[in-house]
Order: C-alpha cells, then sequence, then structure tokens
C-alpha cells in the first residue's frame, strides 16, 4: 500500500521509495529512508499526510505520498 | 586566518550559533555568480582572527536546489580549513544525517550536538564522550542560545583545530558490503575501479562512487569529463541497472551507520505520540488558516505597539527642529534653499525612514518569533496549497500578508523562504500588494469620484491584484523558481521551542540597523532627485524644474491620460503614497503651501471638490488604476535594494510595476474615452 492509504494513528514502516533520484534524495534526506518506522498523526484525505517519525513530524504532499510505498506495523 | 564552514540541517540552530558567534561583525552578500544568498562573520579568540562561513541549510549533501549546490561544492572542494557540523540533539538520529553524508570528506570536522537542553527535557540521554569514541572526531555537547557554553566551546574548537581529525566512509562501506546483497557490491566494487584515476581531490573514493550511485548530478557530470568514454558507457550501464535503488541503499546505509552509533550512547523514554490540540486546530485545512491569519494579525499589532513610541517621537523631533532650521538659516543670513534643502531632504528623509523602521522591526519580531517557535512551519503547511500554483513555498504566505501592513517591511520578512529565487519572486509579488496607505488613497479617489460606487473599486483591485500575480508568475516564475527545482511539499515540522528573546531581540535589533543603514542613502538620495526637481525659491509648481519637464513630456503623459499636474501626483506617489495626495492639494488648489514632491502636505479639505470641478471621469479612472500598480514607496525601493544585493533587480521590479501601472492607465483611460 502507498502512504496516502494509511490511516490516522496506524504506524507502519517505508518500503520503497518511487521516483527520480531527485525525490529519493530529498525523502532519505528528510530522515525516511527504507525500513524507518513511522506513526500517522493526520490523514484528512485533502491536505498533506502529516507523519511522526525520528522525533519529529513530517509533513508530505498527497501526489508524493503515493510514491512512497509503506507496511503496516 | 582560519575559515571555518558551519553545515547543518535546516532548524539545527546554525544560525544561532552563527550569529552568537560573529555578533553585528557579519557581512552578507551573494556567493560569486550565484543568486545565492552568503553569509560570514568573524571573532576572534586567542591571538587568532577566524572568519565564519554560514553555509545554507540543506538536508544532506546531494544537490537540489542552488543553495545546496552551494553547500555542497563549498565542503566538497574543501574550500574551509575547518568544518563545524550541527545537529540538533533533540532528533539526533535524523540530523545525524548530515554528518554520515559528509563521512568521507577529507576536511577536519568537529560534530556539535546543539539543543541539549531540549533533549534532557525530552528525558533523552546522550553520553557525548561515547559518540565521540565511536566516530573518532571531536564531539561537543552544547546549548547554542545559552551564551554560557560558550567558553567551552572556542576551547573545543581551539583543540580541535590544533589536532585535526576528519572521518571516514569506511564504515559506512562495510554496511553496504554486509546490507547489499553480491551483486550490488559488485557493482560498487567496478564503479570504484572504473573511477581509478579520477582525481578525488578532498573526497575518499567511495564517496564518490555513491554519490553516483545515487545518481548525484554534479558527480555525474564531473566523472563523464574525467574519464574515457569507453570507461563512461560502463559506468552508464551501471547506473542504469541500478535505477533508483541504488540510492536507496547508500541512504539506507547512512542511516543504519548512525543508529550504530547511538545504539549505546543514547537512549529515550518511549512515550506515546499525538498531535496536540494546538496543533489539531494550527494545521487544520480550514481553521488552521483562520488561527494563522489571526496569529500574524496580533503579533504584528503587538510588536507594532513597541515601536509606536518611537516613529511618534520622531515625528516630534522633526516638527520641533523644522522651525530651528528655518530661524538658523535665517539669523545667519543664508538662502532659504539651504533651509528647504536640510528640512526636506535630510530631516524629512531620515524622519521617514525612522518611521519606516517601525514596520520593519514589528515584521522581523514577529517573523523571527514564528520562526523560533515553530509556528511558522505550521502555517506553511496550511497554505501550500495556494501558494504552491505560484511556484511559492507555503512559508511565502506571512511575508505577503504583512504587505498589507507595509510593502518594505514584509520585504525583509521575505527571509523566511529558503531560496533567492522564491525570495525575488515573493518580493515581486508583495509589491503589488496594497499597504494601509494604498489602499486609502486609491479608495479615497475613487469615493471622490465615483461616491457610492467606490467599494466596487475594492472588488476589482482584488481582481487585479491576482491578475498580476499571474502575470507575475508567468514573467519571473520560470527564471526565478526553474519547474524542475519544484517540488511537492516535504517538509519539517519542528517541535514547538520557547523563543530565544535574547537572541531574537538582538538579530532585529541588528537587522533594522543594517536596513536603516542602506534605506537612508536610498531614501536621501531620491528624496534629493525629487528636491531638485520640485523646488522653486517663492514655492510655485509653476516656477520647479519639474513643471518644465512635465509641460514638456505632457504630449505623451496625455496618451496615458494624464495631464501635468496628474503626472507629477504620480511621479509623487513613488516618494510615498501620501505625498500623491499632498501634491494633488498643491497643484489643482492653489493653498499656500509650497510646492514639494516630498513634504508631508495634508490633503487640503475640498480636495475633492476641487478635483471633481478639473478632472474628467476617464482621467480619473486612469490615475486611479495607475496609482494601484505605482511603485509602493521608497522604503519599499530601500529594503528592496538591501534584500536582494542588487540595484539590477531592484530597478528591474520598479521598472516592471512602472510599467504596468502606466499600461493600465493607458487601457482604462481609452477605453472609457471610447466608451462615455
Amino acid at each position: 500500500m502507498c502512504l496516502s492509504e494509511m490511516k490516522e494513528n496506524q504506524k507502519g514502516l517505508i518500503q520503497k521509495i518511487n521516483g527520480d533520484s531527485r525525490f529519493i534524495s530529498r525523502v532519505v534526506s528528510m530522515g525516511l529512508p527504507p525500513s524507518s518506522p513511522f506513526l500517522v498523526l493526520q490523514n484528512d484525505g485533502r491536505s498533506p499526510v502529516l507523519l511522526y517519525s525520528h522525533d519529529t513530524m513530517i509533513a508530505i504532499n498527497r501526489k508524493e505520498c503515493m510514491q512512497i510505498d509503506v507496511e503496516m506495523a | 586566518m582560519r575559515t571555518i564552514a558551519l553545515l547543518g540541517q535546516p532548524n539545527s540552530g546554525k544560525s544561532t550559533l552563527f550569529n552568537a558567534l560573529t555578533g553585528s561583525h557579519q557581512h552578507v552578500g551573494n556567493w560569486p555568480g550565484k543568486t545565492v544568498e552568503r553569509a560570514e562573520g568573524f571573532f576572534t579568540y586567542g591571538e587568532e582572527l577566524y572568519r565564519v562561513v554560514d553555509l545554507p541549510g540543506s538536508y544532506g549533501l546531494t544537490a537540489n536546489s542552488a543553495e545546496e549546490v552551494v553547500t555542497r561544492t563549498y565542503i566538497e572542494h574543501g574550500y574551509a580549513d575547518f568544518v563545524c557540523v550541527i545537529v540538533d540533539a533533540s532528533q539526533l538520529e535524523r540530523s545525524l544525517y548530515m554528518l554520515a553524508d559528509f563521512a568521507g570528506i577529507e576536511s577536519p570536522v568537529m560534530l556539535v550536538l546543539n539543543m541539549m537542553d531540549v533533549a534532557e527535557q525530552q528525558g533523552k540521554k546522550i553520553d557525548v564522550q561515547k559518540i565521540e569514541k565511536m566516530l573518532n572526531i571531536p564531539v561537543l555537547g552544547f546549548t547554542a542560545s545559552d551564551m554560557g557554553g560558550y567558553p567551552e566551546f572556542f576551547k573545543k574548537l581551539e583543540k580541535a583545530i590544533d589536532s585535526p581529525s576528519k572521518i571516514s566512509s569506511e564504515k559506512i562501506r562495510l554496511i553496504v558490503e554486509r546490507e547489499g546483497g553480491s551483486e550490488r557490491v559488485a557493482n560498487l566494487e567496478k564503479l570504484e575501479s572504473l573511477i581509478a584515476n579520477l582525481k578525488c581531490y578532498n573526497r575518499e573514493r567511495f564517496w564518490v562512487a555513491s554519490k553516483l550511485l545515487e545518481n548525484d548530478s554534479l558527480v555525474r557530470s564531473e566523472v563523464e569529463t574525467a574519464v574515457t568514454p569507453e570507461h563512461w558507457n560502463q559506468i552508464k550501464e551501471i547506473l542504469d541497472s541500478e535505477g533508483s535503488d541504488g540510492g536507496l541503499l547508500t541512504g539506507e546505509a547512512k542511516y543504519r551507520f548512525v543508529s550504530e552509533i547511538l545504539r549505546d550512547a543514547s537512549s529515550s523514554c518511549e512515550k506515546s505520540v499525538s498531535l496536540s490540540r494546538f496543533d489539531r486546530i494550527a494545521t487544520h485545512r480550514i481553521w488552521g488558516k483562520v488561527a494563522a491569519f489571526f496569529i500574524l494579525v496580533i503579533t504584528l499589532a503587538v510588536s507594532m505597539m513597541i515601536a509606536v513610541p518611537i516613529i511618534a517621537s520622531c515625528f516630534g523631533l522633526q516638527s520641533v527642529a523644522e522651525p530651528l532650521v528655518v530661524k538658523m538659516c535665517e539669523s545667519l543670513g543664508w538662502w532659504p534653499a539651504v533651509a528647504s534643502f536640510v528640512n526636506s531632504v535630510i530631516i524629512g528623509g531620515l524622519a521617514v525612514t525612522v518611521a519606516m523602521m517601525g514596520f520593519v522591526f514589528a515584521i522581523l519580531v514577529t517573523f523571527g518569533l514564528m520562526e523560533d517557535t515553530g509556528y511558522l512551519a505550521r502555517s506553511s503547511y496550511v497554505f501550500d496549497s495556494w501558494l504552491s500554483r505560484l511556484g511559492l513555498h507555503g512559508k511565502a504566505f506571512m511575508p505577503l500578508v504583512s504587505g498589507l501592513a507595509c510593502t518594505g517591511g514584509a520585504v525583509c520578512g521575505t527571509r523566511v523562504l529558503d531560496t533567492r529565487g522564491q525570495r525575488l519572486f515573493a518580493m515581486v509579488l508583495l509589491w503589488s500588494i496594497p499597504c494601509g496607505s494604498k489602499v486609502a488613497v486609491v479608495l479615497f479617489l475613487a469615493s471622490v469620484f465615483f461616491g457610492s460606487a467606490a467599494p466596487l473599486f475594492g472588488v476589482i483591485y482584488v481582481a487585479m491584484i491576482f491578475a498580476s500575480f499571474w502575470l507575475s508568475s508567468k514573467l519571473f516564475g520560470n527564471k526565478l523558481m526553474p519547474v524542475n527545482e519544484r517540488v511537492g511539499m516535504i517538509m519539517e515540522l519542528p517541535p514547538y521551542h520557547k523563543p530565544h528573546w535574547k537572541i531574537l531581540l538582538k538579530t532585529v535589533v541588528r537587522n533594522v540597523w543594517a536596513v536603516f543603514k542602506k534605506a537612508i542613502l536610498v531614501i536621501w538620495f531620491v528624496s534629493l532627485i525629487f528636491w531638485l526637481i520640485s523646488y522653486s525659491k517663492d514655492g510655485n509648481v509653476e516656477h520647479s524644474v519639474l513643471y518644465t519637464i512635465g509641460n514638456a513630456i505632457e504630449p505623451f503623459t496625455q496618451i496615458f491620460g494624464m495631464r501635468w499636474q496628474l503626472f507629477i501626483s504620480y511621479i509623487g506617489g513613488i516618494f510615498s503614497k501620501e505625498a500623491s495626495l499632498g501634491v494633488m492639494s498643491v497643484v489643482f488648489s492653489s493653498t499656500s503651501d509650497a510646492f514639494s514632491l516630498i513634504a508631508r502636505n495634508a490633503a487640503g479639505a475640498n480636495l475633492g471638490e476641487m478635483m471633481r470641478a478639473v478632472i474628467s471621469i476617464p482621467e480619473a479612472l486612469a490615475f486611479i488604476f495607475a496609482s494601484m500598480f505605482n511603485i509602493p514607496c521608497v522604503l519599499a525601493m530601500g529594503t528592496t535594494y538591501r534584500e536582494t544585493h542588487s540595484l539590477k533587480w531592484m530597478l528591474a521590479i520598479a521598472g516592471y510595476y512602472f510599467a504596468i501601472s502606466l499600461g493600465l492607465a493607458f487601457i482604462v483611460y481609452h477605453i472609457a474615452l471610447w466608451v462615455l
């Protein structure tokens, strides 16, 4: 499943990031490389998804969320 | 003199450290040939003078934006004698990625764990000595906003410079080999052997090879030109087969490296995380926007209150000083022109500048607070979807809205934006957002000529502002914010922090002073020109140079529906919006006020009637529309000059709005002539 399908308060692990190397380097350097655990804080279906990982909150646009494969933890 | 580079992620407290180290010994300019701001400063410790370069914030060393290219190139080529990597101790695992990405660069380095106080409050235990032992480089745990920690910082720095140590990428390489699978390890080794003849300069070969694997564009083009075409084809084959997975492998390995270091050196108590009640509102699709607006307005109003006494006393002093100057000149037997010059150019310019600094101060305090507390990121989050349509980051919301208070001040506020292209573009947009006085002038004129239909002009004005946004984004957007550099929001919303009042106010005062120094020069210069062309011995406008020029070019300005009186008022509007009404008052009614483009003449009580009697409706329309997009004021020009560090850009933006406002006047005037 992709990140935007996760519901609020669900925990997950990043599996794979799809996209060009620019996108990948951005996501990785922000602190979300594969196998990072995270918690979805807010996903209202319209705004960017808010998640918590490595001690901080990160907002990711919905379109970009579709490029991130995750699994539930 | 030794050069120290500060390298760190955004929100790591890098700027706090930079400001504390260099104080007022700072110089901000542009990187040569680049449109990126360069901040450097100096400090002395012991006998030695140090130069500190504050590199643009970046999450890693892979370069995607112009700012990141500057940081990366500076580090990669070892331009600094010493590198200080600053990380946020309260988010060690994430922010140490920068150090992991740095590993393999052969510059001497020291690691600073900043915000130890926050980490402690969160119940995190960090064993600095253990981290030091694991990394084999000097590591300091400290809090940049606490001046008490600096003696130790200097001691550590001096020692680190005297016995330099580097951080090797060897451990990351081992992790890649362990985790990567035999095929990929073979690929990596092949890459390394293919670039065996490449001059790596300040970098370990593995660092270059792993950047290749990450498809880093800088390293790619460097290698392509350095190796034989045959080797390059082989390299390309490997990179193509790896695709985007190569970057994931090295990225994961760097984080693994970090967590192996932290495994025994840091511990934190597990606690459940959820969105705080305030954040529920602050990040809400609708309430978040409402909250952002109110928080901004209230903070601005409160900071403005601090500035009001200064402004008031400044105008008070002006009214005391002016008659004194006149008397003094009379008693000395000097020409009255001297008194006029001193009063309108020197004293008048000074008073206007100081008064305007009140707005700059209020806006800088507000934005500093928003950034310091972490709220700025929340407001950016809720407004990103609107602003991204223009190519801007959500952060631009705050400066754009404060443009309603003061254009010149808001221009300084664009500093919260991360790239220079974004800042320049926000400034272009800001010039079209009317401040309070501009709105007042436009609505006054509209109500004089169109009575109860005046609110309609408000609606048209708002629509035109959005139209000008569209035009600006078409004209400047792609140049300033290349489409291929625009990316959907992936942004950190840092935890809330208490503001560091002392450092914040110090920084604001220093910045206001720097803005003042530049603005006063521009304002004096423009005042001088305005004074020269509008001066006449007897105060009669018909004896001024401006009248001669105005009359000579009247056939030309008529094209835009402006007679000389109107055109002069329009020009006065460039100085300040109030000036355009004052000028009108003098040129249309034969009041006793001496004519001047810069004097703060009050608009006469019967100004409206006078104007209705002599100005036709098409002319009025032309003037109103020209006023809407006229250059905001001389302070906006001054601060734009100071913030862009470029006279060329300031003049380009001024020329752009000059053209828009006259073009609009032309269209409106001719349509009105045709219809009426």
